[in-house]
């Protein structure tokens, strides 16, 4: 079997996974659906009310049959509509999609910025002072509450000193502050990494090779060096995505910053399960398509990868 | 005038001398066999004469001539601009002698075009030429990843980068000792012809005292960071002074002796055939 | 050192210590600065905050050790099992591996938590669905080494039933690389149950919890900065704490293999 056919295959078995995940999971939730959507409209309600919408809703069915409606509407992208604004929460998430999106490449971007300088730095002067700020940088960065840092630089920046608004959306300076907060804390894992595969690869026999050659400083860090280093990176990159996403959560809540996170938290506190489940679906395809990518990356980065098993075909 | 003259050359790690006071000399196109067991410092002092000592290390005193350039007093930047022209080193660790994700021909490349002005046509031809004189496949080797590549080959692919500039000297340290009898025994051949026909001089350093009774012309044996007898091969193998040397003459079995039914053709049968 | 070694006084005896109750609310007391009665102040129901804080101690480092135990106690079973069983048995373990890492892990653990309801107990179960694979995956590898090593195999073969073999061969082996990966784990169950709590998908008022309390006291900040400094600063104290014992205990722990290496 090669290898485009195994992936697809895998692809195939992943999604179908995901959406059975994204369906039951919702079925956890203790109480009536039908109690909770009524409830949440604040009606008095009646046996036969609930009755009727009950099997409005499907859901007097077996659960396999709930599944299969909910699959067969799922592939015409219909995942129905959020019980707290009535639109489609297709088109709900969809909307706020890009504003998610911004934030997360915003603190990736924050968190190179802190990490790229740190991680190199001291590995290229082990012991000195720049190492020492790293690794403490690196032990608060990972022991402080991610929402915390947040709500101090808030009260610094924008109550305090004003000068940067507290929330919102849509300028650049409403960034600043999101984007600092996840960026710190997601950072430590990333000067550390950083650090010891630098240090590894420094210490290769072919970097001495190299030397011994007449090839400058500069050249072999860049060349010889930082681009093995950078390997672990992207792995570390595919993993990390977890406290990425789950970070964008978190931090959308704290800045009252409209995206995907506090669509979902809204939704969950209000019990709104159809957004839920979108949320889910669309989370899970991000997840693997990054570390699909990440694979790609891997071996484009790794030519001992794919010449090995072109040569074995 | 020697090409290298080394004196008195001490280095020490943390106040720990690794190398004391050693001195010798390297006449132009001669073999210099440097002996001793490892951690004698043979390897350290070889270092030092290209300015790769490992971090920690340092000159702690004496005198270093290249080509009468002092090469303690120079800048990284001319140390670096040296290494690689007029000095090149081959080491022991042939799977690491070139970066594993660049291909080879780039690896060279990117050297010649360090030290050199050339036209990208004209390097390449100056390392195809390199590469075949060493005896290898220059095309294939030249696009190939340094995985690609078996350890002879990868042995002698150092050996093409020490030579593509046409180095006076070239640093030999322990190049056959992670290789297999027959491919050390044909890598040791081919210094010598490269010695031969380019009146290169080569300080070859080595645990190993059968690596010298063939090709070395001088001889200098080393023990825990100081030479203790060095001179002419004859001289040396022939008459050992020192207490030291005797001792390592003694671990060495007698070429002659080598039994004949090995099913494996040793090293010492390969010097013996081609030699007489 | 000794600083720590306060913290750690202060966490195990906690609700001992507090001057008041911690959940006794006076509204003629609100938002009270520091002061000598009210060390650290009180909030916004008039509740001294120290007590709080040393309440909130033991609930947060109690969910957070209960979760870490629970995660234990699903993924390790699971990883032997699948390491010394293999087979079909690993197989639809492993399945359930990827499964619950399909989804980036404070996602499932906010999700979770948000269907279940807010509460200690599916706060553990939202942990526990995020984290126990770790150890099963660590454990199953550990197992699968060992397997393969010799002693094994001539303990199997001198007749000796596998749950003696497992007893006497692989706890030990098992037990020192799970320990490292717990102490790793302990300070990110901390945050992760302080942010759900701040969110308000946690542990729920009036219980007293760090990350409650900062979402409690959301509102005051500005009026009463301490109510955010505090209860923020305790969370970051403990989880220093065992970020800096589990650093030194990895050390350790490298060093002692080196040796058998």
């Amino acid at each position: 079997m090669n290898r485009l056919k195994r992936k697809l295959l895998e692809t195939v078995a992943f999604l179908f996974l995901l959406t059975v995940i994204s369906f039951f999971l919702i079925k956890l939730a203790p109480g009536d659906p039908v109690r909770n959507i009524l409830g949440a409209e604040d009606l008095v309600v009646t046996q036969a009310q609930i009755d009727e919408l009950r099997k409005e809703m499907g859901l007097d069915q077996p659960l396999y049959l709930q599944y299969a409606h909910w699959f067969g509407k799922l592939t015409q992208l219909d995942l129905g509509k959020s019980i707290t604004t009535h639109r489609d929460v297709v088109t709900e998430i969809v909307r706020v999609v890009p504003a998610t999106l911004t934030l997360a490449l915003s603190s990736l971007l924050v968190m190179s910025v802190i990490a790229f300088p740190l991680g190199i730095l001291s590995a290229l002067y082990r012991g000195s002072l720049v190492d020492k700020f790293a690794n403490v940088f690196s032990l608060f960065g990972t022991s402080i509450p991610g929402f915390w840092l947040g709500l101090i630089l808030i009260d610094l920046f924008a109550v305090r000193l004003g000068w940067l608004p507290t929330m919102g959306i849509g300028k650049i300076s409403h960034l600043v502050l999101p984007s600092l907060t996840l960026g710190i804390s997601m950072a430590p894992p990333y000067i550390r990494l950083l650090r010891a595969s630098l240090i590894e690869s420094m210490q290769k026999d072919y970097i001495r090779a190299a030397r011994a050659r007449g090839i400058g400083p500069v050249h072999i860090f860049f060349f010889h060096i930082l681009r093995d280093s950078l390997l672990p990176v992207l792995t570390l990159f595919g993993v990390s995505l977890g406290s990425l996403l789950g970070g964008t959560v978190i931090t959308e809540v704290l800045f009252g910053y409209p995206g995907l996170g506090s669509l979902a938290v809204t939704a969950l506190l209000k019990k709104d399960y159809a957004v839920v489940q979108g949320f889910l679906l669309f989370m899970g395809i991000i997840a693997f398509a990054v570390n699909s990518l990440m694979d790609q990356f891997y071996r484009l980065a790794n030519p001992a990868i794919s010449i090995k098993e072109v040569e074995q075909r | 005038m020697a090409l290298l003259d080394v004196k008195e050359l001490s280095v020490e790690y943390r106040g720990i001398p690794l190398v004391s006071e050693v001195s010798f000399r390297i006449q132009r196109g001669e073999w210099f066999s440097l002996v001793g067991e490892s951690g004698s410092g043979k390897s350290v002092t070889s270092s030092a004469i290209g300015g790769l000592l490992p971090g920690g290390l340092r000159v702690a005193g004496g005198e270093i001539r290249l080509q009468e350039q002092d090469m303690r007093s120079v800048s990284a930047c001319q140390l670096r601009k040296m290494r690689g022209k007029n000095l090149s080193y081959v080491f022991q660790d042939y799977q690491n002698a070139f970066t594993p994700f660049i291909r080879i021909g780039k690896q060279l490349d990117e050297m010649v075009q360090r030290h050199e002005s050339l036209q990208r046509d004209e390097r390449r031809r100056l390392i195809l030429e390199s590469l075949t004189e060493v005896g290898l496949d220059a095309e294939r080797v030249y696009s190939s990843y340094p995985f690609q590549l078996s350890g002879g080959q990868l042995q002698r692919t150092a050996i093409a980068q020490a030579i593509v500039l046409r180095p006076s000297l070239l640093i030999a340290d322990e190049p056959t000792t992670a290789l297999d009898a027959v491919t050390s025994a044909s890598v040791l051949k081919l210094l010598n012809d490269i010695k031969q026909k380019m009146q290169c001089a080569i300080l070859f350093i080595t645990h190993d005292l059968r690596c010298v009774r063939r090709y070395a012309d001088t001889v200098a044996i080393m023990n825990t960071g100081r030479i203790v007898e060095s001179g002419y091969k004859t001289e040396i193998l022939g008459n050992p002074r020192h207490p030291y040397t005797r001792e390592l003459f003694a671990a060495v079995p007698p070429l002659r002796n080598v039994p004949r039914r090995l099913a494996v053709k040793s090293f010492c049968e390969y010097l013996e055939a081609e030699g007489g | 050192m000794a600083f720590f070694l306060l913290i750690l006084l202060l966490l195990l005896l906690g609700e001992k210590l507090a001057p008041y109750p911690p959940n006794d609310v006076d509204m003629s007391l609100r938002l009270q600065p520091l002061s000598a009665q009210h060390l650290l102040g009180t909030d916004h129901l008039g509740r001294d905050i120290l007590s709080r804080i040393l309440a909130g101690a033991h609930t947060t480092v109690g969910v957070s050790l209960s979760a870490l135990f629970a995660c234990l106690a699903v993924g390790v079973p699971l990883g032997l099992i699948a390491g010394y069983a293999g087979g079909r048995l690993d197989w639809s373990i492993m399945r359930l591996v990827d499964a619950s890492m399909m989804f980036p892990d404070y996602i499932v653990a906010i999700v979770l938590s948000g269907i279940l309801g807010a509460g200690t107990f599916n706060l553990i179960i939202a942990i526990v669905a995020v984290k126990w694979f770790g150890y099963a995956r660590l454990v199953r590898s550990i197992v699968m080494a060992e397997k393969s090593k010799e002693y094994i195999a001539s303990a199997r073969l001198s007749g000796r039933s596998a749950a003696a073999i497992l007893y006497h061969h692989l706890i030990p082996h098992v037990a020192s690389s799970v320990s490292a990966l717990a102490v790793v784990d302990i300070g990110k169950i901390i945050l992760m149950i302080a942010s759900l709590s701040y969110i308000g998908l946690g542990i729920q008022p009036p219980n007293a919890e760090w990350g409650s309390m900062l979402n409690e006291g959301r509102s005051f900040f500005i009026s009463a900065p301490y109510l955010m400094i505090v209860p923020g600063a305790a969370i970051l104290m403990v989880v220093l704490l065992v970020n800096v014992f589990g650093a030194a205990f990895a050390d350790r722990f490298d060093t002692s293999t080196q040796k058998e290496g």
